[in-house]
């Protein structure tokens, strides 16, 4: 053990502090939260820097007092140092992290889980289906395709919500939309008097769009109902099972294989996700 | 180790309880010991409050190395923000009277929460601190089917001392160099001759091999089993080798929190039950399925060792008798 390291340093539950330097509604009971870790803890186990954490990775956030839940990280390393979490506000912890305010501190360990192969994507054309808060891990990738414009074909957002207040990440949608080469499609299950755009569920959008399947990659996030429905679209529109790759939420307590709470058969979402191909995911012996 | 050669060391049976006396004196020890009409691992101050006549304990030792509850991290409100400790582990135990498949079930264990990285600091910090005496089967007991899974009631690989009752005390294999410091200078007689064997029950339970339980996934045998199972839980918390847990936060004080890992079980309803309500295993059937494929199919391939040693114990205490004896022949008869 190196010199100014213990045993209890290295504990893997010990989350790292960090101050909430940001938080912005980005829909309704939807939160933005901007963490800046405190330096003071680096080394002592908790959020890894480095490496850097990457798009489709996870964290635990603490509200201390209640507890931790896991979240993607929403954020990316080049576009700034806070660490970026979308928050829904729908169970204990949710509740108990929507409750603080900035300036607040509160508990960050990870980065845990696998991340969606985007060295693997360059040169071919992206398709992004975001149901609901499923939007959030996407806004990474986003983000790595418009910071690295050149290393990849056409990209195609298709982002979808139950209602136009459910829609996240609304303050963002022009700067896609003007990126090269770059589509937004939006739509709701269920318009208001304001809402002009589509109507329907993400499938009768994808079904509509009819991306091409050649030479490209797909990404889904959303409601395992959503996954379900956009896989069997995306077959009809004859995409393979190894062009979807879709990412999975799970109950969780560990991040690392051992509460046990996670598995899918003998898969962990934890360790052997959250990232899956549908080629894979669809030998698993249980459904998500 | 662990063969006798025709000669055995012996303790003679006073010799036994001074030594735990002297033991319980330096250190924590723990051991069966007789709780109303049970017998389960407790500290003991005294050699007279363990059982040496005992078939197997009601629970079995997980609880020293998992605890069913712990507080994993002691977190303070301070003038801004919070302080965060961990907790100190207790000290050195030794835990007397161990059955082979109780120490089995910590090999088990080891597998996950050791050789999986990263090493779980909490129940690797009891795991190096516990020694561990093991005390050899006469009989399997009525439920028991440890041999149905490549184990022995005298199996001493697991334990660091391992003892044998024979006539008027008991034979001695050293079996490690920790159970070796913990013998120290307790004088052995050594005598010719072997300890005598354990009996055991010749019938073998057909234990399927980890890749042959995937065809099995969408019999109806498990909706038509799961029938009268009560959600209880209860089989998961006398496991010895079940090690689920949740952690979550509890307020202890004006300014401090405790962040406190429990035992989980799969078998409850909310288990895989994520915010906003869909729940990936719904049905008891799909549960108590779970349970199963994660001793004899996911255990072993995710991390080797079967996650059942047989000890019998969750037969013993299913209110509805779902027995997973009857689990396995089942499965192989299908």
């Amino acid at each position: 053990m190196s010199e100014g390291r213990t045993a209890l340093a290295m504990n893997p539950y010990r989350p790292s502090l960090g101050t909430l330097v940001g938080i912005r509604d980005l829909a309704t009971d939807i939160r933005l939260f901007q963490v800046a870790l405190d330096d003071r803890q680096e080394g002592k186990g908790g959020f890894q820097t480095h490496p850097a954490y990457r798009p489709g990775q996870f964290a635990f956030v603490s509200a201390f007092g209640v507890g931790e839940a896991p979240f993607c990280l929403t954020s990316t390393t080049r576009r700034g140092q806070a660490l970026e979490f979308a928050v829904n506000k729908i169970g204990t912890v949710t509740e108990a992290l929507h409750r603080l305010g900035e300036g607040d501190v509160v508990g960050v360990r990870g980065p845990f889980g696998n991340w969606f192969p985007l060295e693997d994507m360059r040169g071919q054309d992206v398709i992004l289906l975001g149901g609901g808060i499923g939007g959030a891990p996407l806004r990474p990738v986003i983000h790595t395709i418009l910071d690295n414009r050149a290393d990849y074909g056409k990209l195609t957002i298709l982002w979808a919500a139950r209602l136009p207040s459910l829609l996240i990440f609304k303050g963002e949608f022009d700067s896609w939309r003007a990126a090269p080469g770059t589509e937004l499609h939006l739509t709701v299950d269920q318009g208001d008097e304001t809402w002009k755009g589509n109507v329907g569920l993400i499938t009768q959008l994808l079904e509509k769009v009819a991306p091409s399947p050649e030479n490209a990659m797909t990404i889904t996030c959303g409601p395992p109902v959503m996954i379900k429905f956009v896989m069997l679209t995306l077959a009809k529109l004859g995409f393979a099972p190894e062009q979807m790759i879709m990412t999975l939420e799970a109950k969780m307590k560990c991040g690392m294989g051992k509460c046990g709470r996670c598995n899918l058969g003998e898969k962990y979402v934890c360790t052997d996700g959250p990232v899956f191909s549908y080629a894979k995911v669809r030998n698993f012996l249980e459904s998500y | 180790m662990g063969d006798f050669a025709g000669k055995i060391k012996v303790m003679a049976r006073d010799q036994l309880l001074a030594w735990l006396d002297d033991l319980a004196g330096r250190s924590t020890l723990i051991g069966p010991k007789p709780v109303g009409e049970k017998i389960l691992y407790k500290p003991v101050r005294h050699s007279a409050e363990i059982a040496l006549d005992f078939t197997k304990t009601d629970l079995s030792a997980k609880e020293y190395f998992l605890p069913p509850t712990e507080t994993i991290l002691s977190m303070k409100r301070e003038k801004k923000g919070f302080s965060v400790e961990e907790p100190s582990l207790d000290g050195e135990q030794v835990l007397f009277g161990l059955r082979p498949c109780d120490a089995r079930a910590l090999r088990v264990m080891d597998a996950l929460f050791l050789d999986k990285e990263p090493a779980d600091p909490y129940y690797a910090e009891r795991r190096g601190k516990t020694t561990l005496i093991g005390l050899a089967c006469r009989e399997m007991g009525e439920q028991c089917f440890c041999t149905s899974l490549g184990l022995a009631p005298d199996e001493a690989n697991d334990v660091d001392l391992m003892l044998t009752e024979i006539e008027g005390g008991y034979a001695v294999q050293v079996v490690t160099d920790k159970g070796k410091a913990l013998l120290g200078a307790v004088a052995l007689q050594e005598v010719e001759g072997v300890p005598p064997k354990p009996i055991v029950h010749q019938e073998k339970v057909p234990i399927l091999e980890a890749g042959k339980w995937p065809e099995h996934f969408d019999a109806p045998y498990w909706a038509r089993l799961s029938d009268r199972c009560l959600s209880c839980r209860l089989c998961t918390y006398v496991c010895p080798t079940c090690r689920c847990f949740d952690i979550r936060d509890a307020e202890v004080s004006d300014k401090g929190i405790e962040r406190l890992r429990a035992w989980d079980s799969c078998m409850a309803e909310g288990y895989r039950r994520i915010a906003g309500g869909h729940n990936p295993r719904p049905t008891k059937a799909e549960r108590l399925r779970n349970r199963f494929y994660c001793k004899f199919c996911y255990y072993p391939q995710d991390f080797g060792p079967i996650a059942c040693v047989g000890c019998g114990r969750c037969i013993a205490q299913c209110p509805v008798n779902v027995d997973a004896v009857e689990v396995l022949e089942g499965l192989a008869a299908l």
